[in-house]
């Protein structure tokens, strides 16, 4: 007995020394910020965390940021958030799993003076910051261009996201209310990927070989993959809306006869959370609760869309990655900071 | 007094373990207290329930990987039911989910009894149905619960003439993991059918010319886990208050802490108290990781290093202790 305890107590204090060397030195500034993102391996939400501590590290303000990144559920969420609140941070940005489970964590962090920002999706509970995308206006934009370029009438192909998100509830609304708009445009398949490139990948190709035909896809934002699989399997070239990612942008660019448009959705809405979070531990409050994010739409085709468009590409950035790596106003990197993806201390 | 010690030697082992891990996260954190304790229990919770579950049908030789699923549709079960309905409805909900829990797990016994087909297939084949079914239930998040269900979970127990300072060290969520559990394990291990339960697991064979009733004990076990993944289920629901039929990290996690927990994956050797110890330093891990702030890609890595060097190094001791 006394054997595993020496054995484990020395194991266990040469790994902590360990660990705690390799924190190591701290940069400049005061304050230190929480990050919590429960989906891990998606480009939208790495380029999210790569703004965010970029943002912390432009501002000289954030002497560390603490990021809890996993794939996790709403109870593992709260987990990581009471952890947070444990380190003794000055305020948690929060890409919430959903916008009621992980209320009484964020009511634990205000209660303590934390200040909590809710970035990319709303969170219900009142004492927490918001600031989002418009997802509502940015389904609505990308839906109503495509009905109006399938003439109005036909089959579209509705690719959401994650079932139960709240982005993606937003998102749906905004697609339900152009869909009102257009009584002759019907939904001929209508499927969750996930936001995961292969996973809709394949719903797209399966879709395909069951000889259904259809005029449009829809996509909440996992779009190069459907242009892939549409050039691969030799289908008739149908418009498909989809976000700016660097990669859909290029095909908008550059595939021959292929008709589509990008909707932003920045995903450095992670570093405008940053930024609104140091400005509240400065004492400058914003005046709403609730800050939206209006998106924009570039489409090819139009002239003056192309141009948008060119202006916009961005081959060097990962193609999974949205080309809108900057938000007026709400962030102040450099893209090479941004790409660079170090935070304070790193 | 070392004889029970030398007995349970895995199981003091990890509770030295977890008081070491606490004195680094003291070190780490000077400010972690009484209130950071009471997060960590409820951190805890769900996956203390989905070790519970786990453990009874590895002690008796099975495993179940419908686990995590058990536990994604009861929770969506009992959020559904709980939604917009009174306070006192929920006390309903509560037995009419825990028995529907403890059905599904009797179904899965009884098929793998029945079918004679391996656990790990026709629970893998029920993982499948069972998430299947919490979709259906709720295709999103959802849902509701009542208010006294989730303060259950919420804060210290408050005791009479103790002052506050003490108490605050007793969170509620510990009470009714350890009634929970206790309820159950407890009259089962020291019942004829606790014995069975280590019997099948030790050997099929050997307890069925003994008189053991090999199907009848299985089934049990199933149907417990069942039992226990319902609580879990319900404890979702509990923290987040609403449920999710996406199943969380669970499974895994579950069969890690089994390992870690001294419990023999072949079966008939192990008890409750290491597989639940076990997972409070699973979890005391993870908080540790984000206290220090280690770049978040490398923490499954550190976690999956730590158990793999723990469970290695028990069984190097084990063998020389066999030896000498």
């Amino acid at each position: 007995m006394t054997r595993t305890m020496r054995a484990t107590r020395i194991g266990l204090l040469a790994g902590a020394a360990l660990v705690l060397s390799a924190a190591g030195a701290l940069a400049q500034g005061t304050y230190t910020i929480g990050i919590s993102n429960t989906v891990q391996g998606n480009g939208w939400r790495e380029e999210m965390i790569c703004a965010m501590k970029a943002q912390a590290l432009a501002s000289g303000k954030v002497a560390k940021l603490n990021i809890a990144h996993r794939n996790t559920d709403a109870a593992g969420q709260s987990e990581d958030i009471r952890n947070l609140i444990s380190a003794g941070v000055n305020a948690i940005v929060v890409n919430p799993a959903d916008p009621s489970g992980i209320n009484a964590a964020l009511k634990e962090a205000t209660d303590k003076g934390i200040v909590v920002i809710a970035v990319d999706q709303a969170v219900t509970e009142p004492s927490a910051y918001i600031i989002s995308n418009n997802q509502e206006e940015y389904a609505y934009l990308g839906a109503k261009w495509l009905f109006q370029q399938m003439g109005g009438k036909g089959d579209v192909v509705y690719m959401r996201g994650a079932a139960g998100a709240s982005a993606d509830s937003d998102r749906d609304k905004g697609f339900k209310k152009a869909l009102a708009e257009f009584p002759d445009v019907k939904v001929a398949q209508e499927v969750f990927t996930g936001w995961q490139q292969d996973q809709g990948k394949q719903q797209i190709l399966d879709f395909i070989a069951t000889g259904t035909p259809f005029n449009g896809i829809w996509t909440s934002g996992i779009d190069n993959v459907i242009v892939d699989a549409l050039v691969e399997s030799g289908a008739t070239m149908v418009p498909v809306v989809g976000a700016d990612n660097a990669g859909f942008v290029g095909q908008l660019n550059n595939v021959q006869g292929f008709t589509g448009a990008a909707v932003t959705n920045p995903g450095s809405i992670g570093a405008a959370g940053v930024k609104l979070a140091v400005d509240i531990l400065d004492g400058k409050k914003p005046e709403q609760k609730v800050v939206l994010v209006e998106p924009q739409l570039w489409e090819n085709a139009t002239e003056e869309g192309k141009a948008k468009l060119k202006a916009a590409a961005d081959p060097s950035l990962s193609p999974e990655w949205p080309v809108s790596i900057m938000i007026p106003g709400w962030t102040d990197y450099t893209k090479e900071q941004i790409v660079a993806c170090k935070g304070p201390g790193e | 007094m070392i004889r029970t010690l030398r007995r349970h030697a895995w199981v003091t082992g990890l509770i030295v373990l977890l008081v070491l891990l606490f004195v680094v996260t003291k070190l780490i954190q000077p400010g972690y207290g009484a209130a950071d304790f009471v997060s960590l229990t409820r951190a805890v919770l769900p996956y203390a329930f989905a070790v519970a579950a786990q453990t009874v049908v590895v002690i008796a030789g099975g495993i179940d990987l419908s686990v995590a699923s058990m536990m994604a549709l009861t929770s969506v079960t009992a959020a559904v039911m709980m939604a917009g309905t009174s306070e006192e409805y929920a006390l309903l909900v509560v037995p009419f989910v825990l028995l529907l829990g403890f059905g599904l797990g009797a179904l899965n016994g009884i098929l793998i009894v029945v079918s004679r087909v391996p656990d790990i297939v026709v629970t893998l084949a029920t993982l499948f149905m069972l998430q299947g079914a919490a979709l259906l239930v709720l295709n999103a998040p959802g849902g509701g619960a009542a208010e006294w269900l989730k303060a259950l979970v919420i804060g210290p127990v408050p005791i009479p003439f103790l002052p506050d300072a003490v108490d605050a060290y007793l969170p509620r969520a510990l009470l009714l993991l350890v009634i929970c559990l206790a309820v159950v394990w407890i009259p089962l291990k020291r019942s004829r059918i606790g014995l069975s339960l280590y019997a099948i697991g030790s050997s099929e064979l050997a307890a069925f010319r003994s008189g053991v009733p090999v199907a009848r004990t299985k089934i049990l076990a199933y149907a417990l886990s069942g039992l226990f993944g319902a609580m879990g289920g319900l404890s979702l629901t509990m923290s987040t208050g609403i449920g999710a039929p996406i199943p969380g990290p669970y499974l895994l996690a579950s069969v890690a802490a089994v390992v870690l927990g001294g419990v023999t994956l072949g079966g008939g050797r192990g008890g409750l108290l290491g597989p639940i110890v076990a997972v409070f330093v699973l979890r005391l891990v993870r908080t540790d990781l984000t206290l220090l702030a280690v770049d978040p890609n490398v923490t499954t890595i550190i976690e999956g290093v730590i158990m793999v060097i723990v469970v290695m190094l028990g069984a190097f001791l084990a063998m020389r202790e066999k030896r000498s």
